[in-house]
């Protein structure tokens, strides 16, 4: 590369990469650099675990040490396999019921569920004390019989798999479009696109392939968060967790989370890649009903559940529910509650009134957030500190900043790998007629 | 096949905590680790109350809620009832831990070594050491470390590496001697009875056919190799009163 030859490929790079590829702005570069350093301070705190052990986070044993042994680390586990929901079910309203208006964040969408799935594997390992004995043990002792087999297998295996290729897939048409142009990463999308030339008889193959490929992963999505359902729900030694509604809990309250989003993250992207066009009011309003319907049934499935362990109000589920409703945990349990509710109640106005505001569904998307975050804590710890069938004395739990910190540095994390992939490939699928 | 099975008798136990004791020195656990644990417990209002002692060791259940948890088979039950870890193959995810209702497992939050100082002792002291050997910190029974039975696994016995998961042996290593677990023989009151339960004539079999007895936690489906003899299994009214120091300090 000549110094001549630079500001005129600098020119054509400009005119060639839709939505800002390859050209780092002041506030991407603000952006990089703040999540950079939010995951160093995470990686920093999970070092310190990692050469002192456990003892250094909030965590302690069950039983006469009165602690929590799993803490914040399974419950954003949790959170973030749930997250990854959003992708496959935008995918699948697209491609199994033609729902052309969500075409434009379908891929924010495959994305969050890649990003988010690689999330919760790594806040699992974080959770392991060795995480490399971890990665050996399950390949060479593996038992399907563990709930937590499904995660190791069904969701960070086939369910991330299955999802990576959907992406791919999904993807190759934009990149034979843009290896047709001169450009920084031409090379790159040549080898994407791997001979794909968006010819009819290529284009009639890729949307069978996807169609088959939505419908093969929907019964994989509600196996997979099922079986996190499961790692709670088939535990009949600690009450509250123990009940057949928890797996299917478990998979709406990942759709609502993972809608939510899903709609923050589109409104960011429509904001940051200036592409209010192809990005509509509708496609909002879609995800907004789909959200409105999601967060409904759990709030439904709430009520029954509270209802359950209330009105039958055996000795321990008393505690546990006493714990919840007035006492240690209320704040979090009513905080979440009250985030859920004026989520809906957001969302119901709007639909209502028929007028949808980007603005009001965003802030829906980020409440439900809120609320799944604190019901997945409420999931894991409570049942540990006051739900103990022997005569221990009432625990408590309180995650340091070593917790907070890993955990940060995760969003951090998910945040750089969204945006570094902002800015080499285009996030938004580019129009038909280009 | 010999099944082992230990037998608790609720009137005799005077709650002295010398089975803790025993089960500390045998297994050279860490600070703040039970694996034999004694509530002193209290029921009723002042002045009507009633105190009451229940050893809880690990209850090694026929029906194991931990084993099946367990993702990679560290945790496992031999054919002679005894449930057992392979610390070399717990990869830490503590599954175990929330399974079990009976709060049996410790897992090692920290460098166990540096734990077996953290009992303010000085162990340079002349009238210490006298006593020690100067052996102290950190004295390790050999047998610990054995493989045992017909598996020839290790069973977590006194392994205390950090970031596993450990608990209650019933002593594999004096059982597979043919000796009784350490707490068994140290019970001053004979309130601990350990043998093979199959076999009518043994200790544990005599003892249990002349005394009605419950187990706890029954309703659960664990079916537990410890069986309590005499007293009443815990109530919601049971409060613990008086209990050692379980914080393990970072």
């Amino acid at each position: 590369m000549t110094t001549e030859a630079m500001p005129q490929r600098e020119h054509t790079q400009d005119a060639a990469l839709p939505q800002g590829i390859g050209r780092l702005t002041p506030g991407w570069i603000v952006f990089f650099a703040a999540m950079a350093a939010v995951t160093a301070i995470g990686m920093y705190a999970y070092f310190l675990q990692v050469t002192n052990g456990l003892i250094v986070t909030g965590m302690r044993g069950l039983g006469t040490m009165l602690g929590a042994t799993w803490g914040l680390y399974v419950a954003y586990y949790v959170y973030f396999i749930g997250v990854s929901f959003a992708g496959i079910t935008v995918a699948a309203l697209i491609r199994i019921f033609r729902i052309t208006k969500l075409e434009p964040v379908a891929r924010i969408g495959e994305l969050l569920t890649v990003v988010s799935l690689i999330l919760g594997a790594l806040a699992i390992m974080a959770d392991l004390e060795k995480p490399w004995r971890a990665v050996v043990n399950l390949i060479q002792y593996g038992r399907p019989q563990s709930p937590f087999f499904g995660t190791f297998t069904m969701v960070i295996a086939g369910y991330l798999f299955a999802s990576l290729i959907y992406l791919y897939v999904t993807s190759r048409r934009d990149a034979a479009i843009l290896a047709e142009q001169p450009s920084r990463f031409q090379k790159l999308y040549r080898i994407l696109a791997a001979g794909y030339e968006d010819t009819p008889s290529q284009r009639i193959i890729d949307r069978r392939a996807t169609f088959w490929l939505a419908l093969a992963i929907i019964p994989l999505l509600v196996i997979a968060h099922s079986t996190v359902g499961f790692v709670f729900g088939l535990q009949v030694g600690r009450p509250g967790w123990f009940g057949a509604l928890q797996a299917p809990g478990f998979v709406v309250l990942a759709g609502v989370s993972g809608i939510g989003n899903l709609i923050m993250l589109a409104a960011i992207v429509r904001w940051a890649t200036n592409t209010r066009d192809r990005i509509t009011v509708d496609a909002f309003a879609w995800l907004a009903k789909l959200l409105l319907g999601l967060l409904i049934t759990y709030l439904y499935f709430t009520v029954v559940e509270v209802l359950t362990v209330t009105y039958q109000a055996g000795e321990v589920e008393r505690t546990l529910s006493d714990a919840l409703l007035t006492g240690t945990y209320a704040w979090i349990f009513w905080g979440a509650i009250v985030s859920l509710i004026s989520a809906a109640v957001l969302l119901i106005w709007q639909a209502v009134t028929r007028k949808w505001s980007i603005g009001l569904i965003f802030a829906a998307g980020a409440l439900v957030n809120v609320g799944a975050v604190a019901k997945r804590y409420l999931i894991v710890v409570p049942s540990q500190t006051h739900a103990q069938l022997l005569p221990y004395p009432t625990g408590s739990y309180t995650p340091n900043w070593i917790e907070w910190a890993v955990v940060l540095g995760l969003f951090a994390l998910g945040a750089l790998m969204i945006g570094v992939f902002m800015k080499v490939f285009p996030i938004v699928p580019l129009e038909e007629a280009e | 096949m010999a099944k082992y099975a230990m037998a608790v008798d609720l009137d005799r136990c005077q709650g002295c905590r010398g089975c803790m004791e025993a089960c500390k020195i045998e297994n050279n656990t860490p600070q703040a680790v039970f694996w034999m644990y004694v509530f002193r417990t209290e029921t009723g209002e002042y002045p009507d109350t009633k105190m009451s002692f229940l050893p809880r060791p690990c209850q090694h259940c026929n029906n194991p809620p931990c084993v099946k948890v367990c993702p990679v088979g560290a945790r496992f039950r031999r054919e002679d009832g005894i449930v057992l870890t392979d610390p070399e193959r717990c990869i830490g995810c503590r599954y175990c831990e929330v399974a079990c209702p009976y709060g049996v497992n410790y897992y090692n939050w920290r460098k166990p070594d540096a734990a077996f100082g953290a009992y303010d002792m000085d162990y340079s002291d002349p009238d210490v050491a006298a006593v020690t050997g100067g052996v102290i910190p950190s004295y390790k029974n050999p047998d610990l470390d054995l493989l045992q039975g017909d598996e020839q696994r290790l069973t977590a016995g006194g392994a205390h590496s950090v970031g596993v998961m450990e608990k209650c042996t019933f002593c594999v290593h004096r059982v597979d001697k043919g000796l009784n677990p350490a707490c068994v023989d140290v019970c001053p009151v004979h309130a601990l009875h350990f043998g093979d339960i199959e076999d009518p004539e043994s200790p544990v079999s005599v003892y249990l056919r002349e005394r009605s007895s419950f187990k706890l936690l029954d309703e659960l489906g664990t079916d537990p190799s410890v069986i309590y003899v005499g007293g009443a299994p815990p109530g919601s009214e049971t409060r613990e009163i008086e209990r050692p120091l379980t914080e393990v300090r970072s």
